[in-house]
């Protein structure tokens, strides 16, 4: 049976969620049949993964608490994403961002929460913002492409983290080990009270509610959304491009750095370089998956959060390498963006009657 | 594309050998109708094409040429009439059965993959076995090459070649595939005068051997030089085919091209002029020589055209697309970059550009968030966007200015060309223009969309001066009080559009020729 690949003309309400679904069952399928290669059971990996990520409310907590750092990263690049800017530096900002925010509890140890907090708050924007800011500078000074200085500027921060635990800030009584000395109860973000759930998770409800209403009733907001649009449009509506892109860099480091302010105050409670887990990229995947979007972005965090848990305990439970999450991980962007194609074409079988001419439709006059 | 014959007189060039007289044609179009949405591109077209001859093909922009050859390359289905080969009806539906039928066409925008070589391209899909051998394959299309004249190296990386060397391997593509009508989509609009001449030779070439030619092309010149036939497409519809011998003189051609037909009369009471709004003092450059030109309050100034002839140049850099040299532009009595640094938006200048989708739209975006593109200043307060009184604003532009689908929610591709046009109009005029830059504004409209467009510019005069780019003659003598008529960027003449002896010099203008007769 030959098919032939047919634009769609208005794609369906559904199609979206429908596209997830399938791709999340397709991924998954993918996912045992290679347990099944390396003789595992898949039924038993399944289960394993169930149980990791949904199975308890200490796997959901987990999740949840993992969630918050990808939330914020995916929230920043998604500011960036909207205007066609592709920040993939969101690692490195977000490295920044958690030494900022150590350099301030090391610094004033003894102050007090409700002011050191705050403070570590502040540092850690500030210099996950300033590290978004070399790349938006480069771009519009020197048209340096993004993708490449961001991407660079990941491994620099990453080895300046590497430098700081090693060196200046490694505690004197950790046997060698490259950490910083554990912070003051005052650096540590409280817990809400409910399970292990601390107040990271609502700033990142915050987060996300200040970034709806900024995209939405503020003239940038707007701004940014049409500049998505494409260069000409924007030139056209003479939006200041290059101070919007310096602009939504700045903005989505910032994201970032708190984001790893987040993790070394309530996650880690000191500055470790296995903070450095991958945050900053599954963050591009999350955005992706939720087309920039900060309800869904909450959901794909959620979700992807979820995954790594889970696949944490597939990985003890069955002896599976590390890189299984990684590969999981691939497969689902992977089945997702080639399954955003369905939404815009569809296949029809060839010579079907009424099918209309391929490209005859979507010809304009000349 | 100013200087495109310096150095050769292109009347001069002569085709070598006569050209074979007409007897049965290899294709015969006849009634070929095309319609998008509510415009019909083609019209019951009917053509000839016979071997061993070269057809031009003439019109305007948006004529339909393009998409007339685009249904005999299989690009596109026709909605009614067919199309005759060697006698028999033919169905094409896909450029491959086209070439299957030996009917070949070179697009604009060429098909090549610029890290493989000439040979390589030209055999692209083509080979007959598994292995290719790569000796082999450049003495197979450099012996091509050498038949029709079409001189290039089989073994040069495409992304090394001239964009006519380029256009030379898509020909030896088609001519690999046998086919026996090329059609060329505006081929001398990439090429440098030495490579038009060169392809000229080539083209000969090839109808000597057989081949039968037809060239798109609104540009009088070459038409005159290169071609045995002429037809002349116009709105659609062919107006006219004759043979090249029988022509008298390039400005007869131009006016059965830009046609002289008044369809609509429109009510234009003349308005007390008011002060210069767009002053351009001696602005060269850009393809632009000494353009000398003032609008003023009260008046609409058409300029007007064969497409390509500098008109994007001078609209882009009045509206502040690209820098003007210094001191030669002045908009509302202030110097352009003075303008332009606060450039503000509401009382100043609108402008409608010829691209509607892209350009003075986003396609993916609501008609609130594309009403706020030009207004949105009209529309804060501190940092804060008032969306709700944009969408009241909206709303209030769909009612005046009929827009249909009438919701503000409707994204903007969702909408025709007309009533999007409709809409960018609606959104520059509520801006409060002083100055209005309209081009092409009906262009591919219908006739009654074409009609309120053509009012509200009318109107608009009260309160401003409109300078409207059109290629179209009868929409410079419907709208304007003065035309201007520029050719290779000089303007050749402002004519009064109100005096009939004056009128008659645009065809002869727009040709390039100072008033003065061949």
């Amino acid at each position: 049976m030959a098919l032939r690949v047919v634009k769609r003309r208005n794609p369906p309400a559904w199609s979206a969620a429908a596209i997830l679904v399938c791709a999340l069952v397709l991924s998954l399928g993918v996912s045992l049949a290679l347990l099944a290669a390396i003789g595992k059971s898949p039924v038993h990996g399944l289960v394993a993964l169930w149980n990791g990520s949904f199975g308890s409310l200490w796997a959901i907590e987990d999740a949840l608490i993992k969630a918050a750092p990808i939330f914020l990263c995916s929230l920043g690049l998604a500011v960036a994403f909207r205007m066609q800017v592709w920040n993939i530096g969101a690692e490195g900002q977000f490295a920044l961002g958690a030494m900022g925010a150590t350099w301030a509890a090391l610094t004033f140890p003894h102050a007090p929460s409700w002011v050191l907090l705050p403070l570590m708050l502040v540092y850690a924007g500030l210099l996950g913002a300033a590290w978004g800011a070399i790349p938006g500078l480069l771009k519009v000074k020197l048209k340096a492409n993004e993708i490449i200085t961001t991407l660079m500027l990941n491994y620099v921060a990453i080895f300046l983290l590497e430098y700081m635990v090693y060196g200046p800030w490694k505690d004197p009584a950790s046997f060698g080990f490259p950490v910083t000395p554990e912070f003051t109860p005052s650096a540590v973000i409280p817990l809400l009270g409910v399970g292990r759930l601390h107040g990271g998770v609502l700033l990142c409800v915050f987060a996300g509610v200040l970034l709806w209403a900024f995209l939405r009733y503020t003239r940038l907001g707007y701004e940014l959304k049409a500049c998505g649009e494409g260069a000409k449009v924007a030139a056209y509506a003479r939006m200041p491009y290059n101070r919007l892109v310096l602009f939504v860099l700045t903005a989505s480091g910032a994201f970032a750095g708190v984001a790893g302010f987040v993790e070394v105050s309530a996650s880690t409670g000191r500055l470790m370089t296995s903070i450095m887990a991958g945050y900053g990229y599954t963050a591009i995947i999350v955005a992706w998956i939720a087309r920039l979007r900060p309800v869904p972005i909450a959901l794909a965090s959620f979700l992807l959060a979820a995954l790594r848990v889970g696949v944490e305990n597939i990985q003890l439970d069955m002896e599976v390498p590390a890189a299984f999450g990684d590969i999981m991980e691939g497969l689902i962007l992977l089945t997702i963006l080639s399954g955003q194609f369905f939404e815009q074409y569809k296949l029809v079988r060839k010579g079907a009657k009424n099918a209309p001419a391929p490209s005859a439709s979507q010809e304009t006059a000349p | 594309m100013i200087e495109e014959y310096r150095g050769f007189d292109i009347k001069s060039l002569q085709r070598p050998t006569p050209a074979p007289p007409k007897k049965t044609p290899l294709i015969r179009i006849r009634g070929l109708t095309k319609r998008f949405g509510s415009v019909e591109a083609n019209k019951d077209v009917s053509l000839d094409i016979h071997p061993g001859r070269i057809l031009a093909l003439l019109g305007e922009n948006g004529a339909g040429k393009s998409t007339l050859m685009s249904m005999l390359a299989g690009r596109l289905v026709p909605d009614e009439g067919f199309i005759e080969a060697d006698g028999g009806k033919v169905r094409l539906e896909s450029p491959a059965q086209a070439i299957a039928l030996g009917v070949g066409m070179v697009y604009q925008h060429f098909t090549l993959v610029e890290a493989m070589t000439v040979a390589e391209n030209v055999l692209l899909g083509q080979t007959d076995s598994f292995f290719v051998s790569p000796p082999h394959m450049k003495r197979r299309v450099a012996e091509l090459a050498t038949r029709f004249g079409l001189d290039i190296d089989p073994g040069a990386r495409v992304a090394d070649l001239s964009m006519g060397e380029k256009q030379r391997v898509e020909i030896l593509k088609l001519l690999h595939r046998q086919s026996r009508v090329l059609i060329l989509d505006e081929p001398t609009t990439v090429l440098t005068p030495a490579e038009t001449r060169r392809l000229f030779d080539a083209l000969w070439s090839m109808a000597a051997q057989g081949k039968a030619i037809v060239f798109i092309s609104h540009k009088l010149e070459e038409v005159m030089a290169a071609s045995d036939d002429v037809a002349i497409l116009r709105k659609g519809r062919i107006t006219a085919v004759m043979e090249k011998n029988d022509i008298r003189s390039k400005s007869d051609l131009a006016r059965s091209m830009v046609g002289r037909d008044v369809i609509l009369s429109v009510n234009k009471p003349p308005v007390e002029l008011g002060e210069e709004v767009l002053g351009i003092d001696d602005l060269s450059g850009h393809g632009l020589k000494n353009v000398s030109l003032s609008v003023r309050r009260g008046e609409i100034l058409a300029l007007t055209g064969v497409a390509g002839n500098g008109q994007k140049a001078l609209v882009e850099m009045v509206c502040g697309l690209e820098t003007p040299p210094r001191r030669k532009l002045f908009i509302l009595g202030e110097r352009w970059r003075r303008f332009y640094a606060r450039a503000p938006w509401k009382n100043a200048l609108s402008y409608v550009p010829e691209d509607r989708k892209g350009l003075a739209t986003a396609p993916n975006l609501d008609l609130v968030d594309n009403v706020l593109l030009t207004t949105r200043q009209g529309f804060v307060k501190g940092p804060w966007l008032m969306r709700s009184k944009a969408a009241d604003a909206t709303d209030g532009l769909i009612l005046d200015y009929n827009v249909s689908p009438p919701r503000a929610t409707a994204l903007a591709k969702q909408l025709s060309g007309g009533n999007l046009q409709k809409l960018v109009l609606g959104r520059e005029l509520y801006r409060g223009p002083r100055l209005i830059v309209a081009e092409q504004p009906t262009q591919g409209l219908d006739v009654s969309a074409t009609e309120e467009v053509w009012t509200q510019l009318l109107k608009s005069r009260e309160d401003a001066g409109v300078l409207l780019v059109t290629g179209d003659v009868n929409e410079a003598l419907n709208l304007a009080d003065r035309i201007a008529v520029i050719y290779r960027g000089e303007i050749m003449g402002v004519l009064d559009a109100n005096d009939p002896s004056q009128v008659a010099r645009i065809g002869p203008l727009m040709a390039g020729l100072a008033g003065t007769e061949e």
